[in-house]
């Protein structure tokens, strides 16, 4: 064998490890989420069953049974209306913010941008603990609204981060030049650099739904039987000898499969999300 | 002659210009005072005060430093502290081996690579609570799968949850997976931005690749490599609903972090006089230690 064949043999053997190592890497990773979906489809009695079946007829019935559970659409209603509420309202305040950020240069201008990923790092359980008495003050304690407010206090940050980099792609020209056309700065931002910047809004609302979505603490809290949004609910499938393995995971499933939609149309932009706000 | 009426509107006006920014930057910083620094305030307060549920209705006395001194004195605060230390540095020590193994290899000239990074990203989108409860299952001792498996390949079934001498290497290995993507996707964007002319030098000068990793490539990606470990310092930190689901603190407090510990006295034993004092001290510590991280940041991109 002459040298260079072996060289060429070693390069592709070399390709091979990489694509497996990958190729495993994606397999740990999506591995669990996929166990979830496949126990969520088995009957009952198979859902738990060792050694696994994996042949198995899909069945929708740990999904019926979820759905018609107590108040099931009622939490799934109040998670739906929590998130929502929260990601307009941030989504409002952090875009005003973030073009503030990006089209003005004053004094405090660096610290008052940082000061707004302060909010970010703060442990929620130094918030939570205030907020409970400050919320059973105003008897707010198990609503909706006591959820949106807390909500904003990571919300509104991750908007103002995000939406100062989508702000900075927009040129300035486009803006000046329909200043001195006559439009009033306010009418500039509106018309010019909020149009343009929309993709990064949408990503920015689908981040701040997830955020809304996906939250625990507060939520396990500052809800009893009424507000509660769906991963409090998802817990109470799961208690210490249950054996509706079944209907545990077609909870998580119906929780998670929005998630997933989402995270994977806003991936781009997540990916440049974190690397930019971090580094800038 | 009224040569005085231009002089104020144009005064007036110029108010108005440097004023403008606060019309677009106020609002949030409004809302984040009422809804952040505001609790904020009161939870020192309360931490200075008694506030049980038996008593609160009498009024909430002041206690001085009563409940700092409490805490100090109390063994399984100090446990808590030593446990999220010990689960800080474990996660963070494999996420980071990992995440930089992925990192290197994802650098690489490969066919379907957005479709493998999309995958990858997966696990750091899910629900913790689902993630909580998805490996519960997973790690069941008698139903699990992790335990047929390693059946299959002859090993030993493991208590994963319910040993104390395991329950924290779950925890960890959970957080592992949940979040090595993370530091992967941070560290390839930085190997993605590094200059190519240092590497052509070394491999010009026959450095091999273990070295060109050593002396280039980790010195390189040092301001990132700060980055992503303060972000994984201050999400491990804080940690709460993975753990809550998967052990809640358990067994024998093995895995009870400090958010957990706050959450049994607050919400628990309804003591929040307590759990806020518990909950300041745990601010403290980590602003301290992110304040270090940020400022060697700061030096390190300052100073390029």
């Amino acid at each position: 064998m002459t040298m260079q064949r072996k060289y060429y043999l070693l390069k592709r053997l070399n390709r091979l490890i990489i694509y497996a190592l990958i190729l495993l890497a994606v397999l740990l990773s999506v591995a669990p989420i996929l166990y979830l979906f496949v126990t969520s489809l088995k009957e009952p009695e198979l859902a738990f069953a060792i050694p696994p079946v994996w042949n198995f007829t899909p069945t929708l019935q740990n999904y019926r049974e979820v759905v018609s559970s107590t108040r099931f659409d009622r939490y799934f209603f109040n998670s739906v209306v929590v998130a929502i509420s929260t990601t307009a309202i941030a989504l409002a305040l952090g875009s005003l913010a973030a073009y503030g950020f990006s089209r003005f240069r004053f004094r405090g201008h660096f610290w008052l941008r940082m000061s707004a990923l302060i909010p970010q790092m703060l442990p929620p359980i130094t918030i939570v603990v205030p907020l409970y008495v400050i919320f059973s003050g105003f008897n707010w304690i198990d609503t909706r609204q006591a959820l949106i407010v807390s909500y904003l206090t990571f919300t509104v940050p991750l908007s103002i981060w995000m939406m100062i980099g989508f702000f900075d792609d927009v040129p300035v020209e486009l803006e000046e030049a329909a200043m001195i056309d006559g439009c009033s700065r306010l009418q500039a931002f509106l018309r010019i650099s909020l149009p343009l910047a929309l993709p990064g809004m949408a990503a920015t609302a689908i981040l701040c739904f997830l955020y809304c979505w996906n939250e625990f603490l507060y939520a396990v809290i500052l809800t009893g039987r009424e507000a509660r949004t769906l991963p409090v609910t998802i817990t109470a499938f799961m208690t210490n000898r249950s054996v509706f393995w079944g209907r545990i995971a077609a909870s998580g499933s119906l929780v998670l499969i929005p998630v997933l939609i989402f995270a994977l149309l806003a991936q781009r932009y997540l990916v440049r999300g974190l690397a930019r706000g971090a580094i800038k | 002659m009224n040569l005085s009426k231009p002089f104020p509107s144009i005064h007036f006006r110029r108010v108005l210009r440097r004023l403008e920014p606060a019309f677009y930057i106020a609002p949030s910083f409004i809302v984040l005072g009422v809804v952040l620094l505001y609790p904020l305030g009161y939870s020192l307060w309360l931490s200075f005060h008694r506030w049980t549920m038996r008593t609160f209705r009498q009024g909430v006395p002041f206690v001085g430093f009563e409940n700092y001194s409490t805490l100090f004195s109390s063994p399984d605060f100090l446990n808590s502290i030593r446990i999220t230390f010990t689960f800080v540095f474990l996660a963070i020590c494999f996420e980071f081996l990992l995440g930089m193994a992925l990192a290197l290899l994802l650098n690489h000239e490969i066919k379907g690579k957005g479709i493998f990074r999309s995958l990858i990203l997966l696990p750091m989108m899910c629900t913790n609570v689902v993630i909580g409860l998805t490996w519960r299952l997973l790690l069941h001792y008698q139903y699990g799968l992790v335990n047929y498996y390693l059946g299959v390949l002859g090993f030993a079934p493991v208590e994963w949850l319910s040993s104390p001498k395991v329950a924290m290497a779950s925890v960890v290995l959970v957080d592992v997976w949940n979040t090595t993507s993370f530091v992967a996707l941070m560290l390839l964007a930085g190997l993605q931005s590094l200059p190519e002319e240092p590497f052509e030098a070394a491999r010009i000068d026959g450095a091999n690749s273990v070295q060109t990793f050593f002396y280039l490539t980790l010195p390189l990606l040092r301001p990132i490599i700060l980055v992503a470990l303060l972000w994984r310092f201050i999400d491990t930190f804080r940690i709460f609903d993975v753990i809550y689901l998967l052990t809640a603190g358990g067994p024998a407090r093995v895995t009870e972090t400090v958010s957990i510990y706050v959450y049994r006295y607050g919400f628990q034993a309804f003591n929040l006089g307590i759990a806020s004092a518990a909950s300041f001290i745990m601010l403290l510590i980590m602003l301290v230690i992110a304040g270090i991280l940020a400022r060697s940041i700061g030096r390190e991109i300052g100073g390029q």
